[in-house]
């Protein structure tokens, strides 16, 4: 499987999912015009990697702004992690501005519901 | 347009408190070009980041519900075929508080719907309205209301004061929901 690597855009994350190292990194702000169509593709290019059967899945998600679109895509996409975390080793880091109250608060309700993946919460270095 | 007129409307343009504002056809194309415009003008007027992000997030909610809730309005917009959406979208300054009103058109039916919600949220403390978030992300988003209480309870959220609204009967059976969020 080769590598999926796109640009941030003023609207999109930047997105690099890495099946050598077995890593995706998804960076940047997310509110996109079609929402459904970018995150869609995300999932599909994760289920390709996870039919690879690795034996492990380093997530990290460095999110400076995403809007409540997103945000429910975003849960699902930590469904799909979870999902996999039983057959696979998932490790997800999540950045937050330790300013941003909100964007915490959010991490924190998803790792209520997290249980075979592992959800780290971290501060996000302002750049 | 007489200049009079237009000087009016100058005058209240052109005093510092005004950050940004638009009327209009709503579309995403829109809500880019003028929320690229509302980041500049934030990192002028803001007092901190976390300003500039609320007030720039509750923006986006609100271009979105406007551009979700699409109804027609006096300008005319363009023929794309798809449901026009009309609204107005204002950013004031207000001593260091930072004020977003959205207005548009709605049936009296949405005024009543929205109303109702807007009433619940009002009276949520911030607990209640993380937890009112936490369960409408697992809902289905409701075809009925096209996401817009996600967004709203967002707003909620990212406001300092409790959200306020008005509703104004129109001539022609529409209903003016306008919306203020204080960050």
């Amino acid at each position: 499987m080769d590598s999926y690597v796109i640009d941030a855009t003023s609207r999109t994350p930047a997105i690099k999912l890495d099946p050598e190292a077995g890593t995706l990194l998804i960076a940047g702000e997310s509110y996109p015009e079609d929402v459904r169509s970018f995150f869609n593709e995300l999932t599909a290019q994760i289920t390709n990697y996870l039919a690879t059967g690795p034996a492990s899945f380093d997530v990290d998600i460095k999110l400076t702004y995403f809007n409540s679109s997103s945000a429910r895509a975003l849960m699902e996409l930590l469904d799909q992690l979870e999902d996999a975390a039983s057959s696979v080793v998932v490790n997800v880091n999540w950045y937050c501005d330790p300013d941003d109250d909100i964007t915490r608060e959010f991490a924190e309700d998803i790792a209520l519901e997290v249980k075979g993946a592992t959800l780290k919460i971290l501060d996000l270095d302002a750049e | 347009m007489e200049f009079d007129r237009f000087f009016q409307f100058s005058q209240l343009l052109l005093k510092d408190e005004f950050v940004l504002s638009y009327s209009g056809y709503v579309s995403e194309d829109i809500l880019e070009a003028v929320g690229d415009t509302l980041r500049q003008r934030l990192e002028d007027h803001a007092r901190d980041v976390a300003q500039i992000r609320n007030v720039f997030s509750i923006f986006v909610e609100l271009m979105q519900n406007i551009i979700r809730y699409g109804v027609d309005g006096p300008q005319p917009g363009p023929d794309t075929g798809e449901k026009p959406s009309f609204g107005i979208v204002m950013v004031a300054e207000n001593g260091g508080t930072m004020d977003v009103i959205a207005g548009n058109f709605v049936s009296a039916e949405e005024a009543k719907g929205l109303s109702d919600k807007l009433a619940i949220l009002g009276s949520s403390t911030p607990e209640e309205l993380r937890e009112l978030y936490r369960t409408k992300l697992r809902e289905a988003p409701d075809e009925k209301s096209k996401g817009a209480s996600l967004g709203l309870i967002e707003i909620a959220r990212r406001s300092t004061l409790p959200l306020s609204w008005e509703v104004t009967d129109t001539h022609n059976g529409l209903s003016f929901f306008m919306i203020k969020a204080t960050v």
